[in-house]
């Protein structure tokens, strides 16, 4: 009887965690399973399955040059959103500097902005700048969208290094320079691959921002959102599931380096 | 000979704080020194002005003569070992202590000489390739000892590098320390607040106190001939016998404790009749017993409490009134003392006297 | 043994005079050292984290932007005017209001109960799985998965075609573009910002506090309104903040699965940046008017529901 009653919640709270992992990954099991669908219009049931949509896909060289052209920007991206965000956060944690508190806060800003503001004050600044749209806007665009996240995981792991490592370092004849390099920077190695990661996926992500700064060439979520208003056919289905399978299987393995670093 | 460190009238203040107080110390080559006192007293500010991580408000340090008290540490040739080694995570242990040698210049060849030979000479031979976190913690200690030593540097500075350590480990690495020391020659400043751990290694303790030098000596002169009351407490238990002095006789004095009339080394002191002094009476200078010795200091008292130690027996006299003497009374000797009633007595000249003040200059 | 290779290049490089003269010589000195530390990330974050809000700002403020030959731009606030003038302006953003309200109070009360069921019922090893096992979807982006709820809610959609295999229908309820089907398409993008805050705050609540509670007498319901609520407050906090936050910046989710009922205010500002009739400094204006009411509201709300004021940064 009293065992009965205590493990109520708890039969109760699995249930509720498995009907939510249901809602989750419902729509896009459907939206995958859609893709294997022999014909070329968008309903339920499936009647033949085939692997079609996939070779169209994979020939479609609009879609491939906006794969391309996606990753490119990703890569810039990452790349200056890492550097800028290491830089803030060791000016953060660094001694003898006066507000730090203010200097997280403009650091995190952009994060708190709605998307939809963040990318329309963007759009403002390129043009007051007379920066045209298209590719290097969108990657500012989206380097501002990134940094928060790059110097929030960069700020969690600096915080955990023990403060005399770098005072070792110098001990042993290494200057301020050297020490960051030799020591600071492996130190934050796996966190901050993991958080490259992050911002790789954030910028193959983006809609907003490259909507309102990008200029004619297509980015792999403009392409799929011209195509969804465009029509339904399964030909975006197979398009989604490949972009669905690489970006998972890429932020899986951030997840899994995240986490190793975390345990070391 | 010169010195090898020079402290210059060196004071540090973190604002109205004053952390080190008008310092001034030589330290000789091939030594290895101690600064010991309780936290706070300045100890660790002074090492880090030594290693060049905090710079003094005032006054100039000098290593092998030179003026160094504006040089970054990199540019010093110093090594610290820190309290909790800070190895570097992400190297192994030859990398690590190839760390120094590598910003040196040195080829690769003479690198990997030079970290084979320190391994070598605390047996880690077989580590070399590990990395910090699956060592334990002694070898920790010991790499972070040979990374400090592997460039060569003039004094070798440890902050308290044994606190982190368990009670046997710690006790086997003084010894090893202090072998180290010996093998390699080179200076070891070294900073405590743990008194066994100076006493066993020292050739020389520093004991500071509020940013000031208590005292400077030996081990043995410090324990023996405590300068000062807060040296007397410091290192060792010890009984303080707040006393009158009554008149010289030759080397000793008599003085009054307590309406009891006992005598005790002058300790280089010349006390003058009336004035008020501490007798400093180690609790091993003490001896028990049953019937009245012939000769020396005898007081007739009761035991209060016994507490075994194993090794001794520690017992707490109670003479006169309310005042008690600490002694300790081997094994062997613990039978013959079966009742209260006992007879506790010393020799003049292990008792020794310092001045009625707390800082004496 | 073979000699291992130790990095003697870095040295070179150190005394090599270019090095000594350039570099080196700046993280020598103090000031050297606070220039390179500080010079780029404040002029990065001085440009382009405030840049940006305020040339909005400014321009909010213009007449005309951008200037055209011949026009001359002055101050005036007529651009916020607007706002209030016409209701195809405000409703759309009382409904944005609206919708991220009711998405972020939905979601905080679907996900809470599985947060709290990962971070204490799940044993300590299997939770970083149970965790995963909730993440997989947030790596597909928000078009994807909007995407996908088209799949299940379109009129020949999942839903509708099952339903009418059982029997229950005859023909298709219309579920897509309308709010019930943005609400869904909202939650099921926004619900993982709620949940790893709230796992976060739940799990840092030790358990042994609840056994006591229990030892004490409480039961399950009393457990949970007076310890483990008050104590996950500050997940709540951030969550919520998070959800609404993200929530009110939505662009592509109500254009594709919104109707005509659902215009949304992100769709409104969008509409004076492009086309022939851009308003520039409408659209700015619109812009700012949302920030700051966004803003509010969350402020609003954390000082309604507390949390802990040392917010640690």
């Amino acid at each position: 009887m009293r065992s009965l009653f205590s493990d109520a919640p708890r039969v109760t709270l699995t249930a509720i965690y498995w009907a939510f992992i249901f809602y989750l990954l419902l729509p896009l099991t459907l939206m995958m399973a859609m893709s294997f669908k022999d014909a070329n219009f968008v309903a339920f049931p499936i009647g033949e399955w085939t692997l079609d949509w996939y070779a169209k896909v994979l020939q479609d060289k609009q879609f491939l040059e906006a794969c391309l052209y996606s990753i490119m920007i990703a890569a810039a991206t990452t790349l200056a959103a890492t550097v800028l965000g290491v830089w803030i956060a060791m000016l953060i944690v660094a001694e003898g500097i006066k507000g730090q508190v203010i200097i997280f806060a403009l650091a995190c800003l952009p994060a708190v902005v709605p998307g939809m503001i963040s990318a329309i004050s963007l759009r403002i600044f390129i043009s007051t700048i007379d920066m045209p749209t298209g590719t290097a806007a969108i990657i500012l665009g989206h380097t501002v969208h990134a940094v928060p996240f790059v110097v929030v995981m960069a700020l969690t792991r600096l915080r955990s290094m023990p403060g005399n490592l770098v005072d070792a370092a110098r001990d042993l004849g290494a200057d301020s320079f050297v020490a960051f390099l030799r020591v600071t920077l492996p130190y934050l190695g796996p966190a901050l691959f993991g958080g490259m990661i992050f911002c790789v996926l954030l910028s193959i992500d983006d809609f907003v921002r490259t909507f309102f700064l990008g200029g004619y060439r297509p980015t792999l979520p403009m392409l799929i959102f011209a195509k969804v208003q465009g029509g339904m056919s399964p030909e975006i289905n197979a398009m989604a599931t490949l972009v669905l399978v690489v970006t998972a299987a890429v932020g899986l393995y951030a997840e899994y380096l995240t986490r190793r670093a975390r345990t070391r | 000979m010169e010195p090898v460190v020079q402290f210059d009238h060196v004071t540090k203040n973190y604002g109205s704080q004053v952390a080190v107080d008008d310092l001034n110390l030589s330290i000789e080559a091939g030594k290895f020194v101690t600064l010991l006192g309780p936290s706070g007293c300045g100890k660790s500010t002074s090492l880090r002005m030594l290693g060049g991580f905090e710079m003094p408000t005032s006054g100039r340090i000098l290593l092998s003569g030179k003026d160094v008290t504006r040089v970054p540490p990199n540019k010093r040739n110093v090594n610290i070992v820190f309290q909790d080694y800070a190895l570097f995570p992400h190297m192994n242990v030859a990398k690590n202590i190839a760390f120094g040698l590598e910003l040196k210049g040195l080829d690769n060849k003479s690198i990997h000489r030079r970290v084979s030979e320190l391994l070598e000479l605390v047996q880690l031979q077989d580590y070399a390739n590990r990395l910090p976190n699956e060592l334990s913690g002694g070898q920790r200690q010991r790499v972070a000892l040979m990374r400090a030593l592997a460039p060569d540097p003039d004094v070798l500075l440890l902050d308290e590098p044994l606190s982190a350590l368990d009670a046997k480990l710690r006790q086997q690495m003084q010894i090893e320390l202090k072998a180290i020391q010996e093998k390699t020659g080179k200076t070891f400043m070294f900073v405590t607040h743990d008194q066994e751990e100076a006493l066993t290694m020292s050739d020389t303790i520093v004991v500071m106190n509020n940013g000031r030098i208590e005292q400077m000596g030996d081990p043995s002169t410090l324990y023996g001939r405590p300068g000062s009351v807060f040296v007397a407490n410091f290192i060792g238990e010890t009984n303080l016998l707040r006393s009158t002095v009554l008149g010289a006789e030759g080397n000793l004095t008599a003085l009054d404790w307590n309406g009891i009339t006992i005598k005790a080394d002058q300790g280089g002191l010349s006390p003058k009749a009336g004035e008020h002094l501490y007798v400093v009476l180690r609790p091993e200078s003490i001896h028990c017993s049953a019937t009245e010795p012939t000769s020396g200091n005898r007081i007739k008292g009761k035991i209060r409490q016994r507490v075994f130690k194993g090794n001794h027996t520690s017992l707490a006299v109670e003479v006169g009134d309310g005042a008690v003497l600490n002694t300790l009374v081997h094994p062997g000797d613990v039978a013959q003392l079966a009742g209260d009633d006992i007879w506790v007595g010393w020799k003049p000249e292990t008792a020794t006297v310092i001045p009625d003040r707390h800082a004496h200059r | 043994m073979s000699v291992p290779k130790y990095s003697t290049g870095m040295a070179k490089v150190v005394n090599s005079s270019l090095y000594q003269h350039t570099l080196g010589a700046a993280v020598e000195s103090r000031i050297g050292r606070i220039i390179l530390l500080a010079s780029v990330p404040l002029l990065w974050l001085i440009m382009l984290h405030v840049g940006p809000i305020y040339q909005m700002l400014k321009i909010s403020l213009l007449s005309h932007y951008p200037v055209q030959p011949g026009v001359e731009s002055h101050f005036t606030l007529a651009n916020y005017a607007i706002f209030f003038q016409e209701s195809i302006y405000f409703t759309p953003l009382i409904k944005s209001f609206i919708f991220a309200t009711g998405a972020t109070a939905f979601t905080l009360v679907v996900v809470y109960p599985v947060a709290y069921y990962v971070a204490k019922i799940v044993k300590p090893q299997g939770r970083s799985k149970a965790l995963l096992l909730l993440l997989v979807p947030f790596w597909a982006g928000e078009l994807i998965r909007t995407f996908s709820v088209i799949m299940l809610l379109a009129n020949r959609g999942a839903v509708n075609v099952l339903l009418r295999e059982i029997g229950l229908i005859d023909r298709p309820i219309p579920m897509l573009y309308t709010s019930f089907s943005l609400g869904f398409g909202l939650v099921y993008l926004i619900c993982l910002y709620m949940l790893l805050p709230l796992y976060s705050a739940i799990e840092k609540i030790p358990s042994p506090l609840l056994d006591a509670a229990a030892d004490l007498g409480a039961g399950p319901f009393t457990r949970f309104r007076r310890i483990i609520l008050p104590l996950s407050r500050d997940g709540i906090v951030s969550g919520c903040s998070l959800v609404f936050l993200t929530c009110i910046g939505v662009f592509a989710t109500p254009m594709l699965l919104g109707g005509p009922n659902t215009v949304l205010f992100p769709e409104t500002i969008s509409s004076f940046f492009h086309g022939a009739s851009d308003k520039w400094p409408v659209g700015a204006a619109f812009a700012l008017i949302m920030l700051v009411t966004a803003l509010i509201a969350a402020a609003i709300f954390m000082r309604l529901v507390g949390g802990s004021k040392r917010r640690a940064i």
